[in-house]
């Protein structure tokens, strides 16, 4: 059995819905009815073997190559298997996923991971706004899973998370964790303005201080957790490298709300 | 009489004859080995007999830094009771009252299993509505702030009820030293095997018990067939020579975990041989009507 590749056949001028190509759904399928699902997002109609490829047998390991930032829903409601994404993605990728696991070489789109609640999404480069936000027709974020990002993400990461982990290697956009109610967030590079607005119970790591800090977070002082050496040596067991160290300075808010959330910035 | 012999030591053909319990792991860590180690021998002091201690423990191992959950170095700590509910409360009552309390330190899961026991489930009430729920890797930590910074206890940790308590080896001897010196021995052997712990001080039980006594509510008293002092007595199981008898009580997360150690135990004792002054091997049973697991001397030395 080899993994089941979708080779895009050249750039189309719609977006396209690639939900339906997730191993639950192509489980039972033959190669010929796969390649008769439709994908177009317009009026004019796409199959799958209109745009890609099809080559493989194995739903199990779907591996997407070529792609670019209008292929939507690349592994959205994703419930086991994995998905590699060779080119970019665009919205909504592995949004809503339960289990599984997806990694793309290139850029994700916006909402990313929105709504997920389990697995794990990696991408090697940047994530559009509201990685790990809420998904249409949803009312929270994030509910479990692990996201992680090698560069840098747009604003309002983690909007109304609620639980899981994100980390991002580079900066985020302005509102990370806002309206955040629980779960983690973990900044390399920093964040821009109005970073936990709305922080009700959540976690932001920061590694160095931000510039913009609300006024609504008290600062706690500096002390030692132990929280912070599990997660780097867990991160550490799943390829991420990032120094935590255990010691931070911690301000909890947002005070405008519940107040206890926190941001950690390592000292 | 005893034929089979290892290094001049008559190997009694007996069994011991050990019980079902529940058992558990916590993995204690802290800034130090020694803050570590201190915390676990708090957590499992006077849990050396069901009998009257509520639970038996002890320290299994020390686990080093790079096998623990936060990267400190840890110790790994067996507790045992007769049944879940009980190991429950032991768990809660331990944990709270001797790690939590210990400076620096925290509490992970060592177990694995379909059926848990609650660990920060319970304690993260101590943080009085401040406690922080953390979950990586599909672990749910607790965090709960304390004077010395914060406490992270896992939420639950696993437990077995496929545990065996009171494996146990009887060392008889000429002299006290001598009995002393071989079971101190043993007790090394058998701290370097997995899964099994010796909760008597030190490893080694002096006052080995039987069921029942002649006082009424009393339900455990002085094995006087194995006490030097009362060999005139016809239950007497002594020789003549015997002077001391010292015992190894082991409990262990599987039947076989203990059957292993036992294996250690005899071999370590029997090293120094007949000359160190050790006469017999034996171990303690209750005619095989008491506990359903029985580890025969015999099959364990081969």
């Amino acid at each position: 059995m080899s993994a089941l590749v979708f080779d895009m056949r050249w750039i189309v001028d719609q977006r396209l819905d690639l939900s339906p190509l997730v191993p639950e759904r192509l489980a039972k399928l033959a190669r010929k009815k796969i390649e008769a699902l439709p994908i177009n997002t317009t009026r004019e109609k796409l199959t799958v073997g209109d745009v890609f490829k099809v080559k493989g047998n194995d739903p199990e390991h779907l591996r997407f190559v070529g792609t670019d930032d209008r292929c939507d829903n690349i592994g959205a409601k994703l419930n086991g298997g994995d998905v590699t994404v060779e080119g970019d993605a665009g919205m909504l990728l592995g949004a809503q996923m339960k289990r599984g696991t997806i990694a793309v070489d290139g850029s994700a789109g916006v909402l990313t991971g929105a709504s997920m609640a389990g697995g794990e999404i990696r991408v090697r480069r940047d994530v559009g706004d509201q990685a790990g936000g809420v998904a249409f027709g949803s009312t929270m974020g994030m509910k479990g899973g692990f996201i992680s990002v090698g560069r840098n993400a747009g604003d309002l990461l983690g909007e109304r998370l609620r639980r899981g982990l994100i980390v991002v290697g580079g900066k985020a956009g302005d509102y990370a964790g806002g309206r955040m109610i629980a779960g983690t967030l973990v900044l390399k590079g920093g964040a821009g303005r109005y970073a936990g607005y709305g922080n009700r119970r959540g976690s932001l790591i920061f590694t160095e201080k931000p510039r913009n800090l609300l006024p609504t977070y008290v600062d706690s002082g500096v002390m030692e957790f132990d929280y912070l050496r599990i997660l780097e040596k867990w991160l550490r067991e799943q390829d991420v490298r990032i120094r935590l160290g255990a010691r931070a300075r911690r301000l909890m808010g947002d005070m405008a709300v519940l107040g206890k959330g926190e941001m950690l910035i390592l000292a | 009489m005893p034929e089979l012999k290892v290094k001049g030591i008559n190997i009694v053909e007996t069994f011991a004859e050990a019980f079902p319990m529940v058992g558990t792991r916590v993995i204690i860590t802290a800034p130090t080995a020694e803050w570590a180690m201190i915390s676990a021998r708090t957590m499992t002091g006077f849990a050396t007999s069901v009998i009257a201690c509520g639970a038996e423990g002890g320290i299994e191992r020390t686990v080093p830094r790079k096998e623990t959950p936060d990267g400190r170095p840890g110790v790994s700590v067996l507790l045992f009771t007769m049944d879940a509910g009980k190991l429950q409360t032991q768990l809660r009552n331990r944990v709270g009252q001797c790690v939590l309390t210990s400076p620096g330190s925290a509490c992970f899961a060592g177990l694995e299993g379909e059926k848990t026991l609650k660990l920060g489930a319970s304690l993260r009430f101590f943080g009085d509505g401040w406690q922080v729920s953390k979950v990586v890797g599909g672990r749910r930590f607790w965090r709960i702030p304390v004077m010395g910074g914060e406490f992270v206890c896992e939420d639950k940790t696993g437990l077995t009820k496929k545990a065996v308590g009171g494996g146990n080896l009887l060392i008889l001897g000429k002299t006290h030293d001598a009995v002393l010196a071989a079971s101190t021995r043993a007790v090394k052997a058998m701290a370097e095997m997995p899964d099994v712990i010796t909760p008597f001080p030190g490893g080694i039980v002096r006052s080995g018990s039987k069921v029942g006594s002649q006082y009424k509510g009393q339900i455990a008293s002085t094995n006087h067939a194995y006490s030097p002092g009362l060999k005139h007595h016809a239950d007497s199981e002594l020789p003549p020579t015997t002077e001391a008898v010292l015992e190894i009580v082991i409990d262990g997360l599987t039947a076989d975990a203990i059957h292993k150690a036992m294996h250690a135990g005899i071999h370590a004792i029997a090293k120094g041989g007949a000359r160190e002054g050790i006469t017999h091997i034996t171990a303690g049973n209750y005619g095989g009507n008491l506990g359903p697991h029985h580890f025969h001397l015999k099959e364990i030395v081969g």
